[in-house]
């Protein structure tokens, strides 16, 4: 990742937008899942997924489910309806953000 | 290609060395864990040991000494394991806030079940008709009846394998553990202010420990509830 500090507060809105779009996913797969998307721009640490994940958890944003696979457990993520509802907010806030931002970087002259 | 038993069984007591010592938070970090290793042997073209020293970095863990970097693979693994502390102590920061909302989400319904209403009505009326014959008696009685579901909670399950080095079930013991302290600072007050007073209103602490009773049956409840779930989960994982 080429600036990590950038990326970190945007963290937990890519983790539900991800998880809007497919039905459930575990940690692993979240972060292969956005590696591929940013062609290996964004990498997300093990250090930081997890707890963005157990927090949106505790927050009643994201559900769990466990399934037995290749004999160890895995634990696979999914929205709730109030997750479902702060996606579209938590991605309005981000559009907001980055609208902001292409002002000040970019900005137009008269 | 698939890790080997031998392999998995490696990884679980290097989370186990460093320090991942619950079940429940070791279970998810175990799979990623083989996850990545599998990808990273499969498509990265590295070695067992190159692949688990870079998660166990991705962890947020140190794998040099200072400036000393190369170090053997068993040295690098256990030099450092904050970043893997880190991990639990926030997931057991979230699992209590957890509980809690769930507490709180569950408490209007159980408030209006006929079982809590029964519980709590026999309760009143017995505390009422002793307190008008003995008010120290009145006080015990509901001071019994509030600690009881503690006492329960403590021997719920206790020889239950799933309870041990859980960290869903540690954080679940202490639900109600604010209510309590509550009731041990009101109990240290009451006793200082009306040290010298012969006649003692009990009825104060009387009214309150009637009144904390619903939170703490509720917690046993949403107790057993957590209880019944990490078992489930524990079967799964020894099945």
């Amino acid at each position: 990742m080429s600036n990590s500090k950038l990326y970190k507060g945007s963290l937990n809105t890519i983790i539900l937008k991800l998880l809007n779009e497919n039905d459930k996913m575990y940690g692993y797969e979240i972060t292969q899942k956005v590696k591929a998307l940013t062609k290996g721009e964004l990498n997300i640490t093990e250090g930081a997924l997890y707890p963005a994940l157990h927090k949106l958890e505790a927050e009643g944003l994201l559900d769990v489910e466990v399934a037995k696979v290749d004999n160890r457990l895995r634990k696979y993520y999914k929205l709730t309806e109030t997750g479902t509802k702060e996606t579209v907010n938590k991605l309005n806030e981000l559009a907001e953000y980055i609208k902001t931002m292409q002002a000040l970087v970019k900005p137009k002259f008269a | 290609m698939k890790l080997t038993k031998a392999e998995i069984k490696f990884i679980d007591n290097y989370l186990i060395k460093n320090g991942v010592k619950y079940w429940d938070v070791r279970l998810e970090l175990l799979d990623h864990t083989v996850s990545a290793v599998e990808d990273k042997i499969n498509n990265e073209g590295v070695s067992f040991n190159e692949a688990l020293l870079e998660i166990h970095h991705g962890f947020g863990n140190r794998i040099h000494n200072g400036y000393t970097y190369h170090l053997d693979f068993e040295k690098a693994l256990y030099i450092d394991n904050k970043g893997l502390k880190k991990l639990t102590l926030k997931a057991q920061k979230n699992m209590a806030k957890q509980h809690r909302k769930r507490f709180w989400k569950t408490y209007p319904k159980f408030l209006m079940s006929l079982r809590f209403l029964l519980e709590f009505s026999i309760i009143i009326g017995i505390v009422f008709v002793v307190h008008r014959f003995n008010p120290k008696t009145a006080l015990i009685i509901a001071l019994i009846a509030c600690f009881l579901p503690e006492i329960f909670k403590i021997f719920f399950g206790v020889f239950d394998r799933s309870n041990r080095k859980s960290l869903k079930m540690q954080m679940a013991v202490n639900i109600s553990s604010l209510y309590m302290a509550l009731s041990y600072l009101l109990m240290g007050v009451f006793n200082s202010y009306y040290d010298s007073v012969p006649q003692k209103p009990y009825v104060y602490l009387t009214v309150f420990f009637v009144c904390l009773f619903p939170f703490v049956r509720h917690a046993l409840n949403t107790y057993k509830q957590i209880f019944i779930e990490n078992r489930e989960e524990y079967r799964l994982v020894n099945a």
